[in-house]
Parts: structure tokens; sequence; C-alpha cells
């Protein structure tokens, strides 16, 4: 009867996204620690390995990978894609992730990156891949930079890279899942995994505030709110951010985030997409995976608030509050089971329904946003230089 | 027993451990005892002496200890620690090999309370000298402690009064410590459920209990399960022992949160005998429903309750501050039909930012929803339109 005998708990399992760098690095310290043992090549215990691999794919993997004709489309010499075996192009070829294994070595030192070509692989990755107009499929350009950034990462945990280069890799990366976790919204789910982004988002993200909290740094406040927005409502993520000094707290972008965190806590929709306009166009990215939940709620506050006999609620007004155009709003409507009578709804609280019925992509409410976006090219917006 | 020499000490803790006393044995090796700041047992290297006496892995605990003993004369938690662990390790060695007997029990308590205890101090003497991450040392105790933890509840074969499950809700106790102070509350969840599961859990000594319903209790607050939160820090207070004014403060402090959104506000008297006088402009102002006094009021106090963490839970009673605001206006107008304007209105003088008619409709629509008002709106008259029996139903009997 009992299916969970205490002596099966174990509860330093690592949570799902927040924490599971951490079983990374454990990863890398246990591949450390195995060196240390084997090789003994006056490897103090606590040493760490120190990559020397100066371009952004090792040698021998740029060979291996040519010779099982395992090179992605984007790392192929031009000319010699339509070859048996295509040729790398040396420019263009990085590291890819692979995961850790019994009996693998990841810490040779030339299949190692040190932080500063870790940094160049990242540019590379956003300015001649992500942004790159010539590669019109983003999907395959998203699956292409996720496991770049990811093997990228894997080199930080194995030789414990911190400091102004860590960051700054962190603060790309998690740019790089919120731009996506936008563009791609609705997306096929063999193309784009919403629930793999978020957890390579997360991971990042609380790493890279786990470094905040060793000094300061130029973009933190852009991150607080960016933590804020995307993990909406999450107690951990307001409290954590209460505990800032007042100097932090009062800068514009986290005062902000904090106030559309209140509003949502205080379950006022309306003061969430009211608000949610003055964000900028990547901040609007980090909430917009909550916003459909919220314009929902709306609706069923308003079934509950309004709900009488001869209930009119202008739709004009509601598309207002909404930030949605007056179809978008009908549908919207529609798909709850509320009313909609030419440029009237009728709210009533028996006819709400809380599922949608037909579907309702998140996709069709991203016009606002898009507009947003019009001068901003890829890069800026993942390079932060807005 | 202050000034007795080593040989008379190894010797009691022979007899200690040969008449299977466990709580002699507990003393012996407790920091609480007087024998800690005995200069004749502070000795740097006791291990030979140890050895003559005393069986292994008694010998290596034992001798690890009077090495804390003297780490801890010296200031120096950081090596303290070191040594605790080695204690707690061969203690947990000899606990195994007691198979069906659990007159250790004692031991453990001692050794693992101690272990917490100088990972807490190791950490603040390395913060002090800017080394070390965090969170590091309370992190590998709780490690030990688990390790304590599974001996003890997979002693699935002694009989119950020999069982070492009885030492379960304390090692629990240890780690909700380690926890909440490190903020690793997931980590309490398969724990709660290994209490919930076992028939012992209304066995224990009611201390443990009340410690255990104050965390489980601040743990379900913080899963906004407000209802269970009371009935866990309400147990609790009330059963906490009337001598400890300090942990029936603590409780308070997470128990009156709870207990104000649910509608029951403190009494004065109560704030003032434990000290809670922070409490009071906010209880004040949710019953008067006065807005600006609760903001400043949180504003006021921010530090003290960001510290207590209860920052975020004190912030909810501004629905319930919006209802009584709200019920004062009906109350005025003396109408079921009430204008949205004079909501508008009363929000505005409480200085709520950029508030307009369409928040005052989000606001209403999210009181009938929860229940606190009985009524609709209407958009047409811009009026709300209240039930003429009971349209703010006590506080109490919503939720």
């Amino acid at each position: 009867m009992n299916r969970n005998p205490p002596n099966r708990v174990r509860p330093h399992a690592s949570r799902r996204g927040r924490g599971g760098w951490q079983k990374q690095r454990r990863e890398g310290e246990r591949n450390r620690s195995e060196r240390g043992s084997d090789s003994g090549s006056g490897t103090a215990p606590d040493s760490v390995p120190r990559g020397t691999c100066t371009t952004m794919c090792p040698a021998r993997e740029l060979k291996e990978r040519e010779a099982q004709n395992r090179l992605h489309c984007f790392e192929m010499l031009a000319g010699t894609e339509r070859d048996r075996l295509p040729k790398a192009d040396v420019s263009r070829t990085v590291k890819e992730y692979s995961r850790p294994a019994a009996g693998k070595d990841s810490t040779r030192p030339s299949d190692l990156r040190p932080p500063a070509v870790l940094l160049k692989t990242v540019n590379f990755l956003i300015d001649d891949i992500a942004a790159s107009p010539s590669l019109q499929q983003w999907t395959e350009v998203y699956g292409f930079v996720f496991d770049r950034l990811r093997s990228v990462r894997q080199d930080m945990i194995i030789q414990r890279v911190s400091g102004p280069d860590c960051v700054a890799v962190l603060e790309r990366t998690v740019r790089f899942h919120v731009y996506a976790s936008y563009r791609l919204c609705g997306a096929p789910l063999r193309h784009y995994d919403p629930h793999i982004n978020d957890t390579h988002l997360q991971e990042s993200l609380s790493w890279l505030l786990e470094c905040y909290s060793h000094g300061q740094h130029p973009n933190q406040e852009e991150f607080y709110a960016l933590n804020l927005l995307y993990n909406l409502g999450s107690s951990f993520a307001m409290q954590h951010v209460l505990e800032l000094p007042e100097r932090v707290r009062s800068s514009p972008s986290v005062r902000l985030a904090l106030a559309i965190s209140r509003a949502y806590l205080e379950r006022n929709p309306v003061r969430v997409l009211r608000l949610a306009r003055q964000l900028t166009f990547l901040q609007g990215c980090a909430l917009h995976r909550h916003l459909l939940a919220c314009r929902t709620e709306l609706l069923l506050l308003y079934s509950h608030g309004h709900s009488s006999r001869n209930c009119r609620f202008p739709l004009d007004r509601l598309s207002l509050v909404l930030s949605l155009d007056e179809p978008l709003t009908t549908q919207l409507c529609q798909a709850h089971g509320v009313q909609v009578n030419g440029d009237w709804v009728a709210f009533s609280k028996t006819g709400f329904a809380e599922t949608p019925s037909g579907d309702f992509q998140c996709r069709q409410t991203h016009k606002l946003l898009d507009s947003k976006q019009k001068d901003l090219s890829v890069s800026s917006i993942i390079h932060g230089c807005v | 027993m202050a000034h007795i020499s080593i040989n008379q000490y190894l010797q009691q803790v022979l007899e200690a451990i040969d008449s299977r006393d466990g709580s002699f044995c507990a003393e012996l090796l407790s920091f609480k005892h007087p024998h800690v700041a005995n200069p004749r047992l502070q000795l740097p290297s006791p291990e030979e002496k140890c050895q003559q006496v005393l069986e292994p892995p008694y010998d290596e605990m034992v001798a690890a200890h009077l090495r804390c003993t003297y780490a801890v004369s010296n200031h120096d938690f950081v090596e303290a620690y070191k040594c605790q662990t080695v204690v707690v390790q061969s203690f947990l060695r000899a606990f195994q090999a007691h198979k069906e007997e659990n007159w250790a029990l004692p031991m453990m308590f001692a050794v693992t309370l101690d272990l917490r205890i100088f990972a807490n101090n190791a950490e603040q003497q390395l913060q002090k000298k800017g080394k070390g991450k965090v969170g590091d040392m309370l992190e590998k105790a709780a490690e030990q402690l688990m390790s304590c933890f599974r001996v003890c509840a997979s002693d699935n074969r002694a009989g119950i009064d020999d069982s070492k499950k009885w030492g379960m809700l304390f090692l629990i106790n240890q780690l909700f410590k380690i926890y909440f102070k490190i903020n690793k509350l997931h980590l309490c969840k398969p724990l709660i459920r290994a209490i919930d599961s076992s028939n012992l859990k209304d066995e224990y000594s009611m201390a443990q209990r009340v410690t255990y319903k104050y965390y489980v209790g601040r743990k379900a607050m913080f899963d906004s399960d407000f209802k269970p939160a009371e009935e866990y820090l309400s147990f609790s207070f009330q059963h906490c022992h009337r001598s400890c004014q300090r942990n029936k403060r603590l409780i308070l402090i997470y128990l009156l949160p709870v207990k104000m959104l649910l509608g029951h506000m403190p009494t004065h008297q109560l704030l003032r005998k434990y000290d809670l006088m922070q409490f009071a402009d906010v209880t004040k102002a949710v019953s008067e429903g006065n807005l600006l006094l609760l903001n400043e009021a949180l504003a006021k106090h921010e530090t003290f309750f960001i510290r207590c963490g209860i920052f975020l839970i004190l912030e909810k009673l501004k629905i319930i501050t919006y209802r009584n605001l709200f019920k004062k206006v009906y109350l005025l107008l003396k109408t079921h039909q009430l204008p949205l304007d004079a909501f508008l209105v009363a929000l505005k003088m409480m200085q709520v930012e950029e508030v307009d008619t369409d928040e005052v409709q989000c606001i209403l629509a999210n009181l009938i929803y929860m229940g606190h008002i009985k009524g609709y709106i209407s958009h047409q008259h811009q009026k709300l339109v209240v039930s003429k029996q009971n349209p703010f139903p006590p506080l109490s009997s919503v939720s």
C-alpha cells in the first residue's frame, strides 16, 4: 500500500529547472576527480582543467565529424555540400554538445575552449547564425544554436569558469532563449519544444543570478527584471528581488517588473496588460507566455463580475483592456463560451468555459509585440545593445 | 566532572557504551555539556589514548570529538566542523551495526545537532573572510543528516520499541532548519511525505512535533495553502511550551498573516505581549480598509517583513483591504446601486496609482468572483448592484 517507503526518499535529487545546472557542474567535478586520480601528473586534487583549444571546434572533433559525415549544413565548406563527404569550414564549425558518459574523458585540455574563445564562439553563433539574413529556416537555426550554446556551457562547467566572460556568455544565452520562446511560439513540437527551451533558460538564468550575487554587474537590473517577468508570480523570484539592495530594486526596469508581478498577485489582469505595454521588446518576449492566461483570467473575472440577465459590455472597450483587436477579442470570447452579439459582449457566469474550445493560438496575439520589434535586429536583441 | 582527566573521561565513555546508556553517552559527546570546556580534554591529537580504551569505531568518534573541543577552544569553527563530520560518520558506522536496538538515538541527536550548529558557525566564519559559497557548508551538513535519516527510515526489521525510526522526526527538523536557511524548500517535500506515511507521526515527543508543524506550516504558507498552514501553525502555537516565549513569537510571525488572510485580526494585547507591534498598523489598516495606511505600514517595516519572508503574503491582504474599503462606500451611500465613480474616488483618496474605471471594474469583479461581494456590475449604468441580503459576507465565511 505504501508506495513511497521512506527509505527510498531522495530529497537531494535536483529539481527540474533550478539547480539543474548544479547537477551538470557536479558531473564536471566528477570528471575532474576521475582525471585527477588516474593521470596523477601533478594534478592536485583541487585542480581544474584549463582549455587550450583556440578554435570554436577542437581539431579532433572536426576530423571525426567530417569523416563520419556528421557536419551540420551550417558548418560545411561552401561548394562541398553535395559531395559524398562534405568538408568542414573551420571558421564555421562549432563543438557540439555531447552527453557525459562513463569512461568518456571530457576534460582533455585540447578539447576545451578557454573563456575568451567561448565568448567568441557565442558571438559567432549570434552574429553569423542567429541573425543571419541568409539562413531563413529559423527552427533550423534554433536547433543549431541551442545545441552549440549548450556545449559552451558544458565547457564552462568543466573548467569552472566564472567572472565577466561567464556572465557575458550567460546573458546572451538567456536573451537567446527568451527571444526564441517568443519567435518560435506555436512552432511544431518536432522543431521547438517550449518545455526544453524553458529548462535551459531557467538553468542559465539561475546560474547567471548566482554570478550576480558575487559582485556588481552592469546588466544585472535587466536580468532581475527578465526573471520576474519570465517567472511571473513566482514567489521565489519575487522574494529574491525583494532581498536586493534598494538601489537595484528602484531601477526603472525592476520597478516596472515588480509592479506587474504585484498586479498579477492581486489578480488584476487589467493592470498587468496595461503595464505590459510599457515593456521593451525583449521584456515583452519574457512576459508573453503568461499573457494568454492573463487574458483568459480577465474573461473569467468579468464573466462573474458582470453576470446579469441583460449584460451588455461594449466590445471595443473589452478589446482595449485585453490589448487585442476586435476580431481577436471576439474569437477569444467565443473560444471561452462568452457570447458576442455585434458590438456587445454578454458575460455570464454559467456560460464561461475555462478550457477554450477550438484552437486559439497564442501566436495570433503576437501582433502588438511584433510592432515593437520593428527596427530591432536579432543580433542587437541578443547582444542587448538596445 | 568539570576537570576530570582524559583517562577518567574515556572510562566514563566506555562504561556508558557498555551499559548502553544512550543519554549519558549523548552528554559525553554534546557541546551542551560542561566537559567541553575542560582544558584537560581539549587535545589536538588524542587518537592514541582513545584507541587504548575504546573499540573502533568509538575510538575514532571520541578522538574526533576531543579534537573538536580543541578547535572550538581556538575559535576555529571550520576545523570544528570538519571534526564533527568525523564524529557523525564514525557514529553512523557504530549505529548501523546496532541491529534491532535503538539505545544510541540520544547520541545521534547530540552529534547531529552540533554538526548543524558548527556548519552554521563555520559558514559565518568563512563569510567574514570573504571565502566559500553561501550555503555550501550547510548543504554538506544536510547530506550527512540525510545519511543518518536513511539509516533510521530504513530500519524496518526491529520491533516498534527498538526501532530507529524514532529518530526520524528529530533529523527532519534539523534538515528543515537547514533547507529554510538556504532557501531550498522544495527539498522538504519528500521528508514531509515520509512523516505523513509513518504510523509514528502522532507518537513523537511534543517538542519535536511542535517544531515539525512550525516548519510544515511555513512551507504550506509559501505554497499559498493557507487553510492547512493555519492548522499546522495553530497546533504549533497552542502546544508550544509556555516557557518558550521566543519560539511562540516566531510561530506568531507566520500565524498572524495567515489568520489575517482568513479574516481573523489579532488583538493589540497579543501583539504587545509578543513584541510584534510591527503588525499593529497592518492590522488597523486592513480592518479599516485603509490602503494608504497599509502601504505605509508595509513600507515602514519592510526590512523586518522581507527578512521573515512574509512581505508578499502581507501584500495579499490588499484584496481584503479593498473589500473593507468598498464596504465602507456601501455603508456611506446606503443604497444597493452604487456608482462605480464612488469606488474610483475612494481608491484615488487612498492614492492608488493611475487607477481608472476599468481597474475598478476588475477589482470589483475579482471580489465578486472570490465571494467577498454578492452582486454584479452593470457596465451600461456604470453601477455595482449589490444583493439586498448580506452583500458583504463575513470574511471568515468566505475563502
